[in-house]
């Protein structure tokens, strides 16, 4: 439990919760809990894992420029569905892949469209086809980090910043209370 | 690595991007657990929940036809789930509120945000091997503690019928 507890009852409803501590369910044994957090803090198996990411990242690369063609192809299409699902691909993987300033350009797209969707609102075209072409760039850019690819990605940002608080702003005047469109 | 093994720790990995799931299958062994199941989506991993008993299981979130979400809810809430308890971490690149907060709150163990990190990965691991939550069944939820940190500064809101059970009655 946590804090002060009140003196009195709180006018909330009050859950009746049975609280289940461990052992009285399954957990680790004791010696193997103990032998994984060796290994866990170990350096060597540490720097190994470090190790396997750093080698997967070309593979990776390559399999974001994959999903960068097949973006801007269900782009050209007006198939946004697809657009959304490749830049999710994208956000999800960038970042492994080396290329830091599109998994944010990506996860920027994708925090501006599933925040239309929830509103029931039309995607800003103009602002959906920057992020499409930032994403591009950057992705096939060979040193996307050390060029634009961070200062495209916060000016990107702020502007979809800007619109999700036009959209939290309309929803909260249609309802009297928070809107759903904000990031966390 | 330090050659360390887990001879009957078993994991499931569920991830609908191939690289993904190669990746955390990777890191896995690399730890020196050898048993790595997969799984495409929720409604696979489910089937290999019950056929295989994994002691560890990585999740994304957004998947087709049963997402993570809707995986988590049904391992910890469903009367044929074969382990209602299995730690859960949740590996996504959502960073939407709304979503990290519907993970919660059907009883994920852990987040990890991509891009994935060895470090990140292994403390969540830690975490959930080191210190164990209590788990929590109401009538509106069913999973880990989500109250992990002892504050000394909550006031409140207070919902619980525990955090009453000493207060006088007023007659």
């Amino acid at each position: 439990m946590t804090g002060k507890k009140p003196a009195s009852r709180a006018p909330h409803k009050r859950a009746h919760a049975i609280k289940i501590p461990p052992g009285a369910y399954p957990v680790f044994s004791p010696k193997v809990a103990s032998r994984l957090s060796q290994a866990l803090r170990d350096p060597q198996v540490v720097a190994a894992a470090a190790r396997v990411i750093a080698h997967k990242a070309e593979d990776l690369r390559v399999a974001v420029l994959g999903y960068v063609d097949r973006m801007e192809e269900a782009a050209r299409a007006a198939d946004l569905t697809t657009t959304f699902e490749q830049a999710h691909e994208i956000r999800g993987l960038a970042g492994n892949a080396g290329l830091v300033a599109t998994g944010r350009i990506a996860n920027g797209l994708c925090k501006y469209l599933d925040a239309i969707d929830r509103a029931g609102r039309t995607p800003d075209q103009t602002l959906v086809a920057l992020h499409l072409e930032a994403i591009a760039r950057a992705a096939r850019a060979e040193d996307e980090a050390t060029r634009l690819g961070d200062t495209v990605a916060n000016e990107l940002a702020a502007l979809v910043d800007k619109k999700l608080a036009e959209i939290n702003d309309s929803a909260r005047r249609k309802t009297g209370r928070d809107a759903p469109a904000g990031g966390a | 690595m330090s050659g360390t093994t887990f001879e009957h720790l078993k994991a499931l990995v569920v991830e609908d991007n191939v690289h993904m799931r190669t990746l955390l299958r990777s890191l896995l062994t690399a730890l020196g657990i050898n048993h790595v199941y997969e799984a495409g989506n929720g409604a696979d991993a489910f089937a290999v929940l019950s056929d295989k008993s994994p002691d560890l299981i990585l999740t994304d979130l957004s998947m087709k036809p049963v997402d993570g979400i809707d995986f988590t809810r049904r391992v910890r809430l469903s009367h044929d789930s074969p382990n209602p308890y299995v730690p859960i971490i949740m590996i996504t690149g959502h960073t939407e509120r709304h979503k990290v907060e519907a993970a919660r709150d059907v009883g994920v163990t852990e987040f990890l945000a991509k891009p994935i990190t060895a470090q990140g990965l292994f403390l969540r691991i830690a975490e959930i091997v080191e210190r164990p939550r209590p788990y929590v069944r109401c009538a509106e939820y069913f999973g880990p503690d989500r109250r992990r940190r002892a504050d000394e500064l909550f006031t409140g809101p207070w919902r619980r019928h525990e955090d009453f059970e000493n207060d006088l009655e007023i007659k």
